[in-house]
């Protein structure tokens, strides 16, 4: 990948977040390219949803610049309407809304007739491995918790943004659950050629899904840079020796639930 | 791709609950109605053969007073259904109207509260008064007791669900950037559809006593004002027959209430498990 060509999706440059005399972001500078998969990583408490809040355009940075395909997120909240889309660490489903009507929701909003929504709705359900009629029609609590963590990832794809944030999404499946669930998303973001932000306190699974990862200590200031590929990855003594660098870099390894 | 489905979705396949299981528990009910009605209309029969007609009519002659009205009377019969329908209809849009703006507009929240709360604490009866005084249509008078009755209650309740609407829900929705209206209609309509069933369904028999009994003190026309009349005239076999009328309507619309619950709620585990 040449980087002078890369389109740039996000740009934060000497970005702080205060909450009162508390800074939860410091001094944070980084950019984002098209087709990229970031993991901001950290333990509990350093300020990488504070920074990813920032980035959605839902909190205002203190003092610094924040740019999502050039355009300030929070003055230009609507300008970025489906350009960008959100998945949690719970699942967020609307409980009245059955599994394929929680996908179509973007869609909705962004004024797409029925039949449309209920046919992307549908494809994307298989793209996160939910096929059958039942299955689509079935409503949340009807699903497992990886099922509905499937669907919030398939809702937010849905509306084909150039841009996909992850906070935490895999962190509260069980082991195998979220294994799985990793490895189809990864799989699928790098298909499509997306740009990702993911956010994890987990060391292990950012080595596993990210292009590049910036090691947050609290607050959140960029502690490491580590750049990965498909060999590094492979690489059991590479992995072995990252993952202590990171571990000193965040301030101890982070075994908590996030939040 | 010959196995797309895997094992987790397998596991998300449950069992349908049993169809069978529901009007099993719908038979017991009935044949339970059936015998307490029979018991009751025992007692009654039993109870007119030593007292006069005046304190307790006949089965027979109350059924033919019944069928009297049915045959003659049913115009007040529709016209309390209609009455009571259509002020539970709006004081469900207007209640539900003022609750979202309650539990939304922060600064207007205490004061709507206050004034909710100070209106529940009327008496009924006051307000009836107060219609007798206030209007002369007879329309009116019962349309201003009932609508004044129910609001508050259904205010209160979205209120209360407005405030229970998480903020997990509120950011996610967010994340598309829709319009006030597009949060309304995907978000707060929906959220706020089961409390305003709930309210319904608790209120929608007081509400029809409260009909009846509006009709009796303040109109001329509806079940609860042939009922005053009948008593006027000692018609003891008439103030049975709309009673049991009543209590027929009553439950009718109790009914439709629970069959539009079931509907409107097939989303929620609470009711699907019912
Ligand atoms: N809305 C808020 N008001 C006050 N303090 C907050 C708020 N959100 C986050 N913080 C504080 O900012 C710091 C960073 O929080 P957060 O960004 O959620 O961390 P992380 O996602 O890395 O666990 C924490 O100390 C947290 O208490
Ligand atoms: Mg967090």
């Amino acid at each position: 990948m040449t980087a002078v060509e890369a389109r740039t999706v996000i740009e934060l440059d000497r970005v702080d977040r205060y909450f009162g005399a508390h800074p939860a972001v410091l001094d944070l500078s980084f950019r984002v390219m098209e087709g990229e998969i970031v993991a901001l990583l950290g333990r509990t408490g350093a300020g990488k949803s504070t920074a990813l809040h920032m980035i959605m355009g839902v909190l205002e940075p203190t003092r610094g610049t924040v740019r999502v395909e050039g355009l300030d997120p929070y003055a230009q909240f609507k300008e970025l309407r489906g350009r960008l889309s959100v998945s949690f660490q719970n699942d967020r489903l609307l409980p009245w809304r059955a599994a394929w009507e929680n996908v179509a929701l973007g869609l909705e909003i962004l004024g797409f007739d029925k039949e449309t929504q209920r046919s992307r709705a549908i494809e994307w359900l298989e793209n996160v491995k939910i096929v059958g009629e039942e299955n689509v029609r079935k409503y949340p609590h009807e699903l497992s918790g990886g099922m509905r963590q499937r669907v919030s990832l398939a809702r937010a794809l849905c509306v084909d943004p150039a841009l996909v944030l992850l906070d935490e999404s895999f962190s509260q499946l069980d082991h195998v659950t979220s294994k799985a669930l990793r490895s189809d998303f990864t799989e699928l973001v790098r298909r499509l050629g997306k740009t990702c932000v993911l956010i994890t306190h987990r060391i292990d699974d950012a080595l596993e899904m990210a292009d590049r990862i910036l090691v947050l200590a609290a607050p959140a200031k960029l502690a490491l840079e580590v750049r990965v590929t498909a060999d590094r990855r492979a690489d059991a003594a590479w992995l072995e020796t990252q993952h202590a660098a990171i571990a000193a870099a965040m301030g101890g390894e982070d075994e908590t639930e996030a939040a | 791709m010959s196995t797309r489905i895997d094992p987790e979705t397998a596991a998300g396949l449950e069992p349908p609950a049993p169809a069978g299981a529901e009007r099993n528990y719908f038979k017991r009910d009935l044949f339970a109605s059936i015998v307490i009605i029979a018991l009751i209309a025992f007692a009654m029969e039993a109870w007119s053969w030593v007292a006069p007609v005046y304190i307790m009519p006949s089965v027979v002659l109350t059924g033919d007073e019944i069928l009297t009205i049915l045959g003659e009377d049913y115009i007040h019969i529709v016209t309390t259904i209609l009455r009571l329908l259509f002020a539970v209809a709006f004081s469900l849009v207007v209640g539900s109207l003022i609750g979202v703006v309650m539990g939304i507009v922060r600064p207007a929240e205490p004061f709507i509260k206050a004034l909710v709360v100070i209106f529940t604490g009327v008496p009924a009866l006051s307000w009836m008064l107060f219609a007798i005084f206030w209007f002369r249509g007879t329309e009116e008078r019962v349309f201003f007791i009932l609508a004044v009755i129910l609001i508050p209650f259904y205010a209160l309740n979205v209120y209360d669900g407005i405030k229970a609407l998480s903020t997990d829900l509120i950011e996610v929705v967010e994340t598309f950037r829709p319009s006030r209206w597009q949060v309304f209609r995907l978000l707060i309509l929906p959220h706020i559809v089961p409390y305003v069933l709930m309210t319904t369904k608790s209120i929608i028999g007081y509400a029809a006593r409260m009909t009846a009994f509006a009709e009796l003190v303040s109109v001329n026309t509806g079940m609860g004002a042939r009922m005053g009349l009948a008593q006027d005239e000692l018609n003891m076999q008439g103030v049975i027959g709309w009673t049991i009328l009543l209590v027929i309507v009553n439950l009718g619309v109790q009914a439709i209430v629970a069959w539009a619950e079931k509907r409107l709620l097939k989303w929620r585990p609470e009711v699907s498990v019912r």
